[in-house]
């Protein structure tokens, strides 16, 4: 499948302060991608720099094979854009808002753009600066999917709507994907992007650290194994086995809770030679990963060998 | 320190203000006071400078216009919509501003009474106000001493009490409002509607004899029984209880409403006084003209202020023209025994010509200047547009930048003519029924050729957007404008260098009324601004947006 997106080197500072730096990466047509990263890293920067807002310092990026900032009239026909902080006039109401933009996006399927504003349950009738933020957020993601654009570029798309609402949202983005349009959508919220991405790239301090599939990032992630004995069993005879990570002593002696990061095979075994009450293995959400990814300094140490 | 309380945090807020308002205010004070002096060099001018001063009675007492106090307090009572825009705006913003922006919630979720809040702002603006009284009297009282007037420091303190009191009242009333308004913008609205209406409650009395209970309903009418830089007139200390009693009940009445209402709601009027609810369509406006393009909506945006802009630049020269002739024979007698005044409306003017032409054109060219105050409004919009964000999904479309620009730029174009049109029709019709003959082809240079100045500020303030953010921008084109107004206004009288004078726009706009329209200039002006506009495009092409 040919790349839809494609970032090249892309460097942006502001003054001294830092944007990105170095940032490259392609993203297929068809696929829906996550952007993940804390607040700061340069996920907003990124995004800017793809919908011609900002003027990259260095590298480059294209939309479809055209250049985002040369070409970003033809670049801007092909996307739906929904910004991480809408600002809009806010003496316009909702209906006023998305008629404005569909005139200047040259028209679009109204009876389309009705079903949109039905599923979000919008009222169309307030005023902007009257919208909850949720709402507010529903009346940028509805301009942004009004026109069945080809891309859709989302910056945390889901920060404000409430639980029904993301549900909405999610089905929409698998729509879109099952349409062959692409999503590239950025996030801190691990949970929404492992349900609906296929592929996930994580920036750091400005710097992409990691791309590959949402299936790939789950080999970053440690699950845990917690083993309860009918008698007293010493934790340390686990701590040298292979794939454990950490181990916790629980219930004076009576439970271990192992962090596992590779295969259990050796503290299957190893428990096999106890009384085994019981055996728990649960396996941490990617949010946790992340944040353990982002947690102090040190980050190369916690990559996993053998990741993408 | 300034941050240890909701009083200090507030006070701490309106510094710039204080500062700003209080000594803008003290020099509007100052600057008739140094007018005076040169004013009544002949007891024939004195006595005309009265007579003079009689013709507006209906806007503001003339009581000792004659002397420096008198002729300040004059000035000053024209001016009253001028000085209470402060307290309009802060007391409509005190609360309901900040729970537009939401930063009253987090404010109100402190273990604080909410009673304690709104009393702590609104303590602020008075003392806000009180400071800036203060200020007002001491340069009202420098300026005496230094022009001859003959009231003391405590007489001038007064009189900036007495100012303060008024615009307290002011403040009070836009807060009280502010409790009924769901936005701050409709409250600072029906309060200043209010003002004009209390302003020509106190006029009737001035026009129509025996009507002082009707006037009596106006706080204006309690700030003019006091006038404290007239020794022989005094102070009014029970005028000044009163507005000091209004001020208290308007803001404890708000107060008590706050306190009970919910927060981001607004106290429920009685049925009688409520506005016929429009009903609200869930249906998309599709044929609503003004959604089509950016031009149209631009003009959507503008349309409102450059309603009331026209309303009051039209206005202006209507009435100059209908009154010019009804001046003429006191005018002719002041400038004659006032060789400074007549030397200005002879620079504003343009030259040694009858007193009605000479007079019309020196008030014309203010004109202009009303429109470029205009231009720099609509500039700030622009600007503040780009900084709070709202033009980065319009550039998200498939719209150009250079488009996106000059829509805006077109609109506020077409704004600018159609000020200049309605300006002139004005004009016309005052000069028709004031019978009054004026040159068509004049009249109509000197109303439609301020659009070329308007053009030119808008134009250098959308360049200067490339760079400055909203309040360094709008900053620099007051500044801009202030230093035309002078080099233009007193520049002659400094004998300053033609060199100098041609640096301000105002110099190209010439004297129209007389002198017809300067292609040259005019088309001069055109190509500078052409220019600015061209490089603004091409910076606002090629700039960060939002950065």
């Amino acid at each position: 499948m040919a790349a839809i997106i494609e970032v090249e080197g892309l460097t942006k500072s502001y003054g001294s302060k830092r944007g990105i730096d170095d940032v490259s990466f392609q993203v297929e047509e068809g696929e829906v991608f996550g952007f993940l990263g804390p607040n700061g890293a340069g996920k907003t920067t990124t995004i800017r720099l793809l919908m011609a807002l900002l003027h990259a310092d260095g590298g480059g990026a294209r939309i479809a094979g055209l250049d985002c900032w040369k070409q970003s009239l033809e670049v801007k026909r092909l996307v739906g854009y929904m910004p991480g902080e809408p600002a809009l006039d806010p003496n316009l109401t909702g209906g006023q808002i998305l008629e404005y933009f569909a005139h200047l996006r040259g028209g679009v399927d109204h009876d389309y753009l009705k079903q949109l504003i039905e599923r979000f349950e919008l009222d169309i009738s307030r005023k902007f600066r009257q919208y909850s933020t949720g709402n507010k957020r529903k009346v940028v993601l509805i301009q942004a999917f009004m026109h069945r654009p080809r891309l859709l570029i989302l910056d945390e798309p889901t920060s404000g709507l409430d639980p029904l609402n993301q549900l909405e949202f999610e089905k929409m983005v698998i729509e879109a994907r099952d349409d062959g349009r692409t999503v590239f959508l950025s996030s801190h919220v691990l949970s929404e992007v492992e349900k609906i991405c296929s592929r996930v790239g994580i920036i750091r301090d400005g710097s992409l650290v990691r791309i590959g599939g949402v299936s790939e990032m789950a080999a970053i992630k440690r699950y845990e194994i917690t083993i309860t004995f009918a008698d007293v069993v010493s934790a340390e005879m686990f701590r040298m086995l292979d794939g454990v990570a950490e181990v916790e002593s629980l219930e004076h002696g009576h439970s271990v809770r192992l962090a596992m990061q590779g295969p259990a095979d050796a503290v299957i075994k190893a428990a096999a030679g106890h009384q085994v009450v019981s055996l728990t293995s649960h396996e941490p959400s990617l949010e946790d990963s992340f944040l353990r990814y982002y947690e102090a300094d040190g980050a190369s140490a916690r990559e996993p060998q053998g990741v993408a | 320190m300034w941050l240890s309380s909701v009083f200090l945090k507030t006070l701490r807020d309106y510094r710039v203000a204080i500062l700003g308002w209080g000594i803008g205010m003290g020099l509007v004070v100052i600057s008739p006071m140094a007018s005076v002096s040169a004013l009544v060099t002949t007891p024939q001018a004195r006595q005309q400078l009265i007579s003079l001063a009689q013709t507006f009675a209906w806007n503001a007492d003339p009581v000792a216009v004659d002397t420096i106090g008198g002729y300040a307090t004059f000035k000053i009572g024209m001016l009253m919509f001028l000085i209470a825009i402060w307290p309009l705006l802060a007391g409509s913003r005190m609360l309901r501003g900040e729970e537009d922006r939401g930063s009253l919630d987090v404010l109100l979720s402190l273990p604080r009474p909410r009673l304690r809040v709104a009393v702590e702002k609104l303590a602020a603006m008075w003392t806000a106000l009180l400071v800036m009284g203060v200020l007002i009297g001491l340069l009202a009282f420098v300026g005496g001493k230094k022009f001859g007037g003959d009231f003391g420091v405590s007489d001038a303190l007064l009189f900036g009490l007495n100012l303060a009191l008024v615009c307290a009242v002011m403040g009070g009333l836009a807060l009280l409002i502010s409790q009924f308004t769901d936005e701050r913008g409709p409250a600072a609205g029906w309060t200043a509607g209010l003002l004009l209406i209390f302003i020509v409650l106190d006029m009737v009395h001035r026009v129509v004899p025996n009507t002082e209970g009707i006037s009596r309903l106006s706080p204006i009418y309690y700030y003019n029984l006091s006038k404290p830089l007239v020794p022989s007139y005094g102070t009014d200390a029970g005028a000044m209880v009163v507005l000091l009693v209004l001020a208290v009940a308007l803001g404890a009445a708000a107060t008590w409403l706050f306190v009970r209402r919910d927060v981001g709601g607004t106290v429920p009027l009685p049925r009688w006084l409520r506005l016929p609810e429009r009903r609200a369509s869930r249906a998309l406006p599709v044929g609503d003209w003004s959604l089509r393009t950016v031009y149209t909506r631009s003009i959507g945006m503008i349309a409102m202020p450059a309603f009331w802009w026209t309303l009051g630049i039209a206005a202006f020269a209507g009435w100059m023209v209908y009154v010019v002739q009804l001046m003429e024979s006191k005018l002719s007698s002041l400038l004659s025994g006032s060789p400074t005044m007549a030397n200005l409306i002879k620079n504003l003017g343009g030259g040694d010509v009858g007193v009605n032409a000479g007079f019309l054109s020196a008030m014309f060219f203010f004109l202009p200047l009303f429109l470029m105050a205009f231009a720099v409004t609509q500039v700030n919009r622009w600007s503040a547009d780009e900084g709070d964000g709202r033009l980065e999904l319009v550039l998200a479309t498939p719209q150009s930048r250079t488009s996106v620009l000059l829509g805006r730029f077109a609109a506020l174009a077409t704004a600018a003519v159609a000020i200049s049109v309605v300006t002139l029709l004005a004009s016309a019709v005052a000069a028709a029924a004031a019978g009054l003959r004026l040159d068509s082809g004049n009249l109509a240079a000197a109303t439609l050729g301020m659009i070329p100045l308007g053009l030119l500020i808008a134009a250098l303030g959308y360049l200067a957007s490339g760079w400055l953010r909203t309040a360094a921008d709008t900053g620099l084109l007051s500044f801009v404008l202030a230093a035309w107004f002078f080099i233009s206004f007193v520049g002659p009288e400094l004998q300053l260098p033609d060199a100098t004078l041609r640096l301000s726009a105002f110099y190209y706009y010439g004297t129209p009324l007389l002198h017809g329209l300067q292609v040259t200039s005019v088309l001069g002006v055109l190509a500078v601004a052409a220019v600015a506009l061209g490089l603004g495009t091409l910076r606002f092409v090629r700039k960060d947006i939002g950065v």
